[in-house]
């Protein structure tokens, strides 16, 4: 055991951080303007991507470098310590690309996915299968050598910016209902696809209801075996929980600076109830980041993500919550009567986190099954 | 002794379920089309704003227990209009002054006025120290009340709501808020009846408070109500929601807060005017306490009841949410209130 880099990890991070401070775009974080903010996104990604950046930890012969998965970590890391834009998160469409893709689709697909040309999002959710995922009922009709879809996802978060979906739909409708589900990887321009974005309590656009109306998918953009969407499913939401993957803990701390400054602009600093709450915020930080850090190491020890990603999804919505919690609590009225009205925006933003990717009751669920309590 | 309402309150109860329900904000598209108007006049046609104005020998024509009926059924029902504001916080204020007159006009319903709080909303503003500040709960009033320090007490004056103030986009979104950013022109200010003295000070905010824990207990009962409908009716899994444990002991743990606060704040607006100001005064801090503690809470759990559907803007969920929080921080937050009630406790203050 040691917390530490290893020397080529050291070497990696220095070099990261001066080609961050080189990079980062100045004012993103200014940026109001939400079509502004994806292309301002889009470009970032190129940027990380020409630099070698995105996808480390994948193989080689897809644009990876083979790199372990703490490479990751260490950019998740130090882009938040520094302030940069949201890390593009193509690790778990990737995941399911090249876990269950042919040959073909893998050429195909990984390069622009890496390169961000192509943008993705994730149809899985509907209007009546959200924690019940499996009973879906988006029908993907064989019709030679085409599926004919038809159905309606919801919650496909930046479907109105993305090129691409990961399509979870019914191709067999008679079998029982975790065994009759394939997944696809559909152009979002194919005719058919209507996009109606869906706004948050926040008053953020950034998930979206999709209408799929007689949409023809050639069969080679099935992905994986007929009926074998489930399991494509399961190994996605099991990468896409982790909040090590998509840069959490460094924006965590980040907000918590912003917290203190919040705390010490209102000359709070020397209250003691005040600097407990700051200083449990950041405990509640390490704890998460601690353990996402022994999580990331059995994965670099060749573990396939399992239920203790829920661990780590019921520590970050806890954290996040409770820091929008304080952070309201340190601005007080300021907070409802606009003065800092963007500190409402992220409070209600902050609610999802225990209802997306799995809910914080469906997570439970899935630990006391690990415990092996009886059902 | 007993915890409940009387035949005639159970009335005013129904009554004013009635008017709000034909004025409810019943999804945020509500807040658009609802006839506000409307419901002010129904409201003042049932007496309801006028609850609170003098007889001829100085009594109040219906207690602190009549004003939280009311308050809790409008909040139930995210009634966008200023009770609160104009029928409760000002007229008691100008009827606790002597200004009888001017209470009847706002208990007529033709005037409106709003009340100027300080700018952490935590109290009444008082002129010329609190230089910036917001007026509350001023939709369609032309005057909000404030403080101005006179000799023998507070004296209550009228605020002319004109260029001076900036309507906000606040978190809540079925009550309105307007703020002034520099010390307000002395010269056009009103004053209306006598100074108040410390105690009738007291005895105003008693009934604030109250009628604010009244609203929020209003919007806590309702959200859980309509969550826990929800959890009856929407099926995962082959099942409703609600045969889930997890989801049962949310509701559950939601009811628990929002009927505690209920019980505290009854008492409260009992104790306005029966009790000695200060008892008065520490009984609804206790239910404004209480209230604070748990509305953020109750109302988060039954967005999450709701699931995804409960995040979105078109979604009822956070509008209870907004409302709540404010109330919250109206007239202080349960930190300020457990404050003072440790004075009176500990300090004997
Ligand atoms: C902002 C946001 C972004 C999202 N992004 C995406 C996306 O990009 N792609 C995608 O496919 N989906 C996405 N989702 C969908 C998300 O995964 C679902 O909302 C989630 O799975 C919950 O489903 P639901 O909303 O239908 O709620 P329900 O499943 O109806 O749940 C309602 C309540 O019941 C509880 N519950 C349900 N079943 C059980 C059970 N068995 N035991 C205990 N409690 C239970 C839940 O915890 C919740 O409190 C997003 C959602 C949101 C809000």
């Amino acid at each position: 055991m040691d917390y530490r880099d290893t020397p080529e990890e050291a070497e990696f991070r220095a070099s990261l951080r001066a080609w961050l401070a080189e990079n980062i775009p100045a004012g993103w974080d200014k940026i109001e303007d939400r079509d502004e903010a994806a292309r301002m996104q889009r470009a970032w990604h190129r940027t990380l991507y020409e630099a070698g950046y995105i996808g480390m930890s994948w193989p080689k012969e897809y644009g990876g470098r083979s790199l372990s998965p703490m490479y990751e970590a260490i950019l998740n890391e130090e882009a938040g310590n520094l302030n940069a834009p949201r890390l593009p998160s193509v690790g778990y469409i990737g995941r399911a690309v090249f876990t269950y893709g042919s040959e073909e689709q893998k050429k195909r697909f990984l390069p622009p996915l890496l390169s961000g040309e192509a943008q993705w999002c994730q149809g899985f959710s509907e209007p009546e299968a959200g924690s019940d995922l499996a009973s879906l009922r988006t029908l993907a009709r064989l019709d030679g050598d085409h599926y004919v879809v038809n159905g309606q996802k919801m919650w496909t978060s930046g479907g109105q910016y993305a090129d691409w979906c990961l399509l979870l739909a019914r191709t067999d409708p008679d079998v029982p209902k975790h065994k009759g589900i394939s997944a696809f990887l559909v152009s979002m321009r194919e005719p058919g696809v209507t996009v109606r974005p869906i706004v948050l309590a926040s008053g953020e656009a950034e998930t979206c209801e999709v209408f799929w109306d007689d949409v023809r998918i050639p069969v080679a953009q099935r992905l994986g075996a007929p009926g074998e969407g489930w399991r494509i499913a399961m190994t996605t939401v099991a990468y896409e929980r982790g909040p090590a993957d998509i840069g959490f803990i460094a924006s965590y701390r980040h907000t918590l600076r912003r917290v203190e400054r919040l705390a010490a602009e209102r000359g709070l600093l020397e209250r003691p109830e005040t600097r407990k709450k700051l200083a449990a915020a950041y405990v509640r930080g390490e704890v998460l980041r601690l353990n996402c850090m022994e999580q990331l190491s059995l994965r670099v020890s060749g573990r396939e993500p399992g239920p203790e990603g829920s661990v780590a999804k019921l520590l970050w919505a806890d954290a996040e919550q409770s820091l929008q919690h304080l952070a309201m609590d340190i601005l007080g009225a300021d907070c409802m009567t606009g003065a800092a009205g963007e500190w409402l925006g992220s409070y209600f933003t902050s609610r999802p986190v225990s209802v997306y990717g799995g809910s914080a009751q469906i997570q439970k669920n899935i630990i006391a099954r690990m415990l092996g309590l009886p059902r | 002794m007993l915890a409940l309402l009387d035949a005639e309150q159970q009335m005013l109860k129904e009554v004013a379920g009635q008017i709000a329900r034909a004025a409810e904000v019943a999804n945020p598209g509500d807040l658009k089309t609802r006839d506000r108007a409307a419901a002010w006049e129904s409201l003042a046609q049932a007496g309801l704003l006028g609850l609170r104005v003098r007889d001829e020998e100085g009594r109040p024509s219906a207690s602190g227990v009549e004003v939280a009926v009311v308050a809790e059924a409008l909040g139930a029902g995210l009634v966008p209009v200023p009770y609160l504001g104009s029928a409760v916080l000002a007229t008691e204020l100008l009827a606790l002054a002597g200004a009888g007159p001017e209470a009847e006009e706002l208990a007529a319903g033709g005037k409106r006025a709003g009340i100027l709080l300080n700018r952490d909303l935590s109290a009444p503003a008082r002129l010329p120290g609190d230089e910036q500040g917001y007026a509350w709960d001023c939709d369609g009033a032309a005057e909000a009340l404030a403080l101005v320090e006179a000799p023998g007490g507070a004296q209550v004056v009228r605020v002319p709501l004109d260029g001076a103030f900036t309507p906000v986009a606040g978190a809540d979104l079925t009550r309105s808020l307007a703020r002034y950013d520099a010390p307000i022109d002395p010269s056009g200010l009103t004053r209306a009846g006598r100074p108040l003295t410390e105690a009738e000070l007291a005895r105003w905010e008693a009934l604030a408070l109250a009628a604010l824990c009244a609203d929020t207990v209003g919007v806590m009962r309702s959200a859980v109500t309509k969550a826990v409908e929800y959890a009856k009716e929407r099926i995962q899994y082959g099942v409703p929601i609600g045969s889930f444990q997890a989801v049962q002991h949310m509701c559950a743990e939601a009811y628990v807060s929002a009927e505690a606060a209920a019980s505290a704040t009854g008492y409260a607006a009992w104790a306005v005017d029966v009790l000695e100001p200060g008892e008065a005064l520490t009984a609804a801090r206790t239910a404004k306490a209480q209230c604070g503690a748990v509305a953020r809470e109750v109302t988060e759990t039954v967005m999450q009841i709701f699931g995804g559907i409960g995040q979105t803007y078109e979604h009822i969920a956070h509008v209870h949410t907004r409302r709540a929080l404010t109330d919250r921080q109206v007239l202080g937050d349960e930190d300020a209130q457990l404050l003072r009630i440790a004075d009176v406790r500990l300090t004997g203050e």
